[in-house]
């Protein structure tokens, strides 16, 4: 009796210790004194912090963490990868909710994260992309490297749909009537084009400038260099033959069109040039020519002269034209003012001085080159060079022709048209080409060449090749009688088609084609070099344009047009820059194996001059790019050019939450949820009626904790890039009252920052945080596919090899290297 | 890498502006060609749905009477001449658009997304889009059976195709009204020289001899895909036979295409100069432009069934022509502020505007022993109510056109609350012979059309 009680005082004081130390040292003596897992302790966390919102009851965000099984993570990978976002980016629970401690939002990921992978790659799931049809990209590509043509895509496709913010996401390419019949029309354009057509009408093709493009600088570096306006176009002339090439100039006033208004600068004299290759066709002098009394241009009802009208209005420029006899192929046409010989060179003219009359600079309308006429031979373009590869009446290659005559003509034209096209379906179909397939083709060379003649043939047996579902669409078989959810490699072939796509939104090349038919992209080594050339290949340059410019969405500033009143020295030579600049730029980053967070601390860019005094930066000449060390830290990287801070603002002033949005989303790897449903307005004016500063507008979001809990994460990074305008001039104070810019921003987690460099600091010391995004985003475009809960392992994977780097190049083969892009499974019933 | 030699890629300096189609060219197509086989005996009606987003202001929108004698709102001042062909019907909801739990703020995705469907759609930001059936091509597909096109889809805006565009809901659903199946979203048009080309092909020509040959040669690519097609399906595992299949059902719509094309080969198209490509300088151009190739697509017969968004939803154009340089999105959340309401109650007096033109249009083009307009129902509206708060009650709709004769126009008509849309669609398939007796959220057809 006495032993029971003394071990009850004993364990009443062992406990009364115990829970004095645990008030000290919560995990271990918790540990020591029920030997709990850390699982039961998260749980008790979670249960603390997080279920009084995220319960079975409530399901905020459509999320329950009640009933959630800490001790086996894997089961509940799909919630739990939520969980380790929002942890990781330090976004839950919601500002000014009571917080665990810090500790507790590396251990909890960790420890999630360590149990989920090792089940993981244990019995991986590689997911599988939808069967996927060639996107409006993919098709010119292709097209221009199978029969080296080019094409224009906007005139001949619509553009596709897009998905998880990219546009070759297989699931969304659908097809539709209206997409088939382009694909008809297309095929016919393209194999005209790229075989010639002899018994072509004569066409008229029109290029048409933008009235507000400013003609006043050299436009293009296809054109002399002491040339003013116009523009160099790339054609291709479907066939060898007389060619008419006529310019319009740009006229004032009148209907719309064009018709009745005076011609800009009819009162000048200029001289005029038309260029092939560069090569001068014809000199012109245009305007400053007097027939009679020429009327006031302020005045309606002093016309003028009628004989000085005409001039005026059609004579001036109805001579702009020249017949010249041109080779089939493309070729570069440039038209332009010349600058006289002795006339000093000029700086950049501001146009907008002048905007319009007889005495402002005259500007080129549009430019029709007609024909052809008098076609004669189909000549020897780039085209027909890869696709003949054979003639009738020749056995052999082209290169090694020997001409056996006595030879029946009709075999032999019959089995130089199989080589030839199953050299090109080889290569359009991405895999060797069957008998069937073979069958196909033959059926409408036999029409075209009974209708035409052997290249007749060939064509229509192109057309039909271009419209077929074996080279619109790609897909990757299964082993035959596979059960459902097998999880195999893919082939060799299937993969070659992966890799050019993702690196060159194209069809693979014949030496990545010949070694996936010899098995040789299964040995690492192979796998590895080919990667390594594919980047180095000009081709790569569709990575930075299709998935850079998606990904920060950079292409839709074609769709943004700044408020004139609020900016008069915006043009569309501005908005062209601006995308020129991040085009080179983005590059850049590929090319010359930039770590990854150059992309926001890069000390360079590319600039022209109207590019460079648009930024204030002196010492920049001339209308070419180049590349421009940066002195201003301020401008470094992506946060300091144009197009970023254009296509994060209003078409008349910045907008903290939308550059906010962009930076939690495209770099932070957090994108903010979307607004309450009938969030009430901001007011953007005082009681007085005056306009409030932003900053002052945007107390509101800090002062309502409904608002707060979102925008206080995201309105302190805008508000860090205040400075920069909603066209990304710098400037230090703002509206008509000229208050200061207050570019000071504070995270809820406490960090402090002022302005861009410091924010750069704060935006860099989250690696991590920026590289899965990435990461997330590569894995998208490489696979069209989404990335979903059970690919979160892999990016991990993937973050631990390219780390603390994250070079692109390491980025890229990581992906190649990795489950999903490697393998796939079949799907479950 | 030369990269600085590189000339400026053409298409970003480029743009062409469309000849206009003006009236010079239509009255001399009026001897030379033969409008639609039944014309004489019996008028053919047509569908048209006109689109445009972000709502109205309401108070300059809503007539303040009812009836035949109605005071013509100041936003529809410019429908003064059309008085009698036009229906202005209030009341109406669109109430499927409501976001659902954990939908959050998309909503100009999902007005858009049911307007012509009724029915809500799936919350997803790319794989497995779905809405339902649209109510044009519901009626494309009986109206289509005579025509070379079932429907024509057209656009003043280009598609979204870059980025996320309103969170969780894919940008597909925004670039659309129209969907041909739950899961096939309808491109629309916006080029007019697409446009042109959709219509009558891609010769510079519309001379019949190019036609015919060209119709030979489709049927024949048409015949053999069909063969390949069908033995690749059987290769390919179930879940991508599904995308092979939207091919298959494409080429089958096409080869109906080509046999109509084959019947009325004989018929003189007028003669044409197809746009130069690219767009109009100016906005008004362009919509006048896109309008009169709709007119020509009605009076040739090419289809009886149209679909015409002015801007879509979430479009932020701005209008400088107009004095208005504000983007039309932002400018729709004027959050009460006076000046910003003005505006939009000017902008929408504008689109109303282009309205006119387009029902000037219909009225003075002949049709059999009628007008164009006589004999069309031409639904003009916003899925949004009003554009600042968000709401789907009580929608700015109008019907405009007589519908050869059932449609009696000239009065406001208000509905009881909780009257869905969709109903109106269900009236106008009564009035063109559409069997289908149900559309999304539809509970019966609309009353005192007729009277």
């Amino acid at each position: 009796m006495i032993s029971r009680r003394i071990l009850g005082l004993a364990g009443i004081s062992f406990a009364i210790s115990s829970s004095l130390i645990a008030a000290r040292q919560p995990q271990a003596a918790t540990n020591a004194a029920a030997n709990t897992t850390p699982a039961v302790q998260y749980r008790t966390t979670i249960n603390r912090y997080c279920v009084t919102c995220h319960n079975d009851k409530l399901k905020t965000a459509g999320l329950s963490l009640e009933k959630i099984d800490v001790e086996n993570p894997p089961g509940g990978a799909e919630i739990w990868e939520k969980v380790i976002r929002k942890l990781r980016s330090n976004a839950m629970p919601l500002p000014g909710m009571p917080r665990p401690e810090k500790a507790f939002y590396d251990d909890f990921p960790a420890y999630l994260e360590t149990s989920i992978d090792r089940a993981a790659f244990a019995r991986l799931n590689p997911g599988r992309p939808a069967a996927h049809r060639l996107n409006r990209a993919e098709y010119v590509n292709s097209i221009r490297d199978l029969l080296s043509v080019e094409i224009d895509p906007e005139s001949l496709l619509p553009s596709d749909d897009t998905g998880y913010g990219f546009d070759n996401i297989g699931d969304v390419l659908s097809i539709s009537p209206t997409l088939l019949e382009k694909y008809f029309t297309a095929a016919r354009k393209v194999s005209r084009l790229a075989i010639g057509d002899p018994a072509m009408r004569p066409v008229d093709e029109v290029f048409e400038l933008p009235e507000d493009l400013i003609q006043a600088e050299r436009m293009s570096e296809d054109l002399p260099l002491r040339s003013r306006g116009g523009t160099a176009i790339r054609y291709h002339f479907p066939a060898d033959g007389d060619y008419i090439i006529k310019v319009r100039l740009l006229r004032d006033g009148g209907p719309t069109n064009g018709d009745g208004g005076t011609i800009r600068g009819v009162a000048l004299k200029r001289q005029f040039d038309i260029r092939l290759d560069k090569e001068r066709l014809k000199l012109f002098s245009v305007g400053g020519e007097h027939f009679g009394k020429s009327g006031d241009e302020g005045d309606e009802y002093d016309r003028g002269d009628p004989r000085q009208v005409e001039y005026e209005t059609r004579g001036a420029d109805a001579n702009l034209e020249v017949r010249v006899p041109v080779k089939a192929g493309p070729h570069v046409v440039g038209v332009a003012f010349v600058i006289a010989a002795d006339t000093a060179p000029e700086g950049v003219i501001r146009g907008r001085l002048r905007r319009g009359g007889k005495n402002a600079e005259p500007a080129v309308k549009s430019i029709t080159i007609r024909g052809p006429f008098n076609a004669k031979s189909l000549g020897e373009t780039p085209s027909r060079q890869k696709i003949f590869i054979c003639r009738p009446g020749e056995a052999g290659s082209g290169n090694a022709a020997i001409k056996l005559a006595s030879l029946n003509p009709g075999t032999d034209a019959d089995s130089c048209a199989q080589k030839l096209l199953s050299s090109l379906a080889h290569r359009a179909y991405r895999r060797p080409v069957t008998e069937n397939d073979l069958q196909h083709l033959l059926k409408f060379y036999k029409t075209g060449e009974r209708q035409g003649g052997f290249e007749v043939g060939i064509r229509m047996a192109l057309e039909r090749l271009l419209v077929g579902p074996e080279f619109l669409f790609r897909t990757e078989k299964d082993p035959p009688n596979a059960a459902p959810g097998t999880v195999f490699r893919i082939s060799d072939l299937e993969l070659a088609s992966r890799l050019s796509f993702f690196l060159w939104s194209s069809i693979p090349d014949d030496e990545l084609l010949g070694l996936a038919e010899r098995g040789r992209l299964k040995d690492p080594v192979v796998l590895d070099q080919q990667v390594r050339r594919m980047l180095q290949d000009p081709r790569s340059q569709a990575l930075a344009t299709n998935f850079a410019g998606q990904w920060l969405q950079t292409r839709k500033l074609s769709e943004i047009q700044p408020d004139i009143s609020e900016f008069p020295d915006y043009d569309i030579n501005l908005k062209e820059a601006f995308a020129q600049e991040t085009e080179l730029f983005l590059q850049s980053m590929l090319e010359e194996n930039h770590p990854l967070m150059d992309l926001l601390d890069a000390n360079y860019t590319f600039l022209n001059e109207r590019l460079a005094r648009h930024y204030g930066i002196p010492n920049v000449y001339g209308s070419s790019f180049r590349r421009v060390t940066l002195a201003d830290e301020n401008r470094r990287g992506l946060l300091g050019q144009g197009s970023v801070l254009m296509l994060t603002s209003y078409p008349n002033r910045t907008s903290v939450v939308l550059r906010g949005v962009w930076l939690l989303t495209n770099i932070l790897a957090s994108p903010p949820p979307p607004p309450p449903p009938n969030a009430p307005p901001l007011k953007d004016r005082g009681d007085d009626g005056r306009i409030k500063p932003v900053r002052e507008s945007m107390e509101e979001h800090r002062a309502n904790p409904a608002c707060a809990a979102c925008h206080m994460r995201m309105d302190p990074l805008g508000f860090a890039l205040e400075n920069f305008n909603a066209i990304g001039q710098w400037r230090t104070t703002e509206g008509t009252a000229n208050t200061p810019i207050d570019n000071s921003g504070q995270l809820p987690e406490g960090t402090k920052f002022k302005g861009p460099v410091e924010l750069r600091r704060v935006l860099m010391s989250k690696p991590d945080q920026f590289a899965t995004s990435v990461i997330e985003k590569l894995l998208t475009y490489a696979l069209g596919r989404g990335v979903e809960y059970y690919d979160e392992p892999v990016v991990r994977k993937i973050r631990r090899e390219t780390a603390p780097e994250y070079r692109w190049p390491a980025l890229v083969q990581a992906i190649v290297k990795s489950e999903p892009f490697q393998m796939t499974r079949t799907r479950e019933p | 890498m030369m990269i600085f030699n590189k000339a400026i890629p053409r298409r970003t300096f480029l743009r062409g502006a469309g000849a206009t189609l003006a009236l010079p060219l239509l009255d001399s197509m009026i001897p030379a060609f033969a409008g639609p086989a039944e014309t004489v005996t019996k008028p053919v009606a047509r569908i048209a749905f006109v689109y445009v987003p972000f709502g109205s202001i309401r108070n300059k929108w809503m007539p303040e009477t009812e009836g035949a004698g109605y005071d013509l709102s100041p936003t529809l001042q410019p429908l003064a001449p059309f008085r009698e062909h036009v229906l202005v019907l209030s009341g109406l909801d669109n109430r499927t658009s409501m976001a659902q739990p954990g939908e959050g703020g998309a909503h100009h995705t999902r007005a858009s997304a049911t307007y012509l469907t009724g029915v809500h759609p799936k919350a997803t930001d790319g794989v497995d889009i779905r809405a339902g059936i649209s109510a044009d091509q519901q009626a494309a597909r009986e109206l289509g059976k005579h025509t070379q096109l079932a429907s024509l889809e057209l656009a003043l805006d280009p598609p979204f195709n870059a980025g996320v565009c309103e969170p969780s809901f894919s940008c597909a659903y925004l670039n659309t009204l129209s969907w041909r199946t739950p899961t096939t979203p309808m491109p629309m048009e916006d080029k007019p020289r697409a446009v042109f080309e959709r219509l009558f092909g891609d010769s510079e020509t519309t001379d019949r001899a190019a036609r015919l040959a060209r119709i030979k040669e489709n049927r024949s690519l048409l015949d053999d895909l069909t063969e390949t097609v069908a033995s690749l399906t059987g290769t390919l595992p179930a879940s991508d036979r599904a995308k092979v299949n939207e091919y298959l059902e494409a080429l089958r719509d096409v080869e109906r295409r080509i046999q109509l094309a084959e019947e009325q080969s004989s018929r003189e198209l007028p003669t044409l100069e197809r746009p130069a490509g690219g767009y109009p300088a100016s906005y008004e151009d362009y919509a006048k432009l896109m309008i009169d190739l709709q007119v020509l697509a009605f009076q040739t017969d090419m289809t009886r069934v149209i679909t015409f968004m002015l801007a879509h939803e979430l479009s932020n154009r701005s209008y400088p022509q107009i004095g208005i340089p504000d983007g039309h999105h932002g400018l729709s959340h004027h959050r009460g502020d006076p000046r910003q309401i003005a505006k939009i109650i000017k902008l929408n007096a504008y689109h109303v505007g282009i309205f006119g033109y387009y029902l000037d249009k219909f009225r003075s083009t002949r049709d059999g022993d009628g007008t164009l307009l006589d004999h069309s129902m031409i639904v003009y509206g916003s899925g949004i109510a009003d554009g600042n708060l968000h709401t789907n009650e009580d929608l700015p709709i109008l019907l405009a056109g007589s519908g050869i004769g059932k449609i009696k126009g000239g009065r406001h008509v208000r509905y009881p609350k909780g009257t869905p849309l969709t109903n109106l669609y269900l009236s106008m398939f009564e009035i063109a012979g559409v069997p289908v007796d149900k559309l999304g959220d539809s509970t019966g057809k609309l009353d005192h059309l007729s009277a």
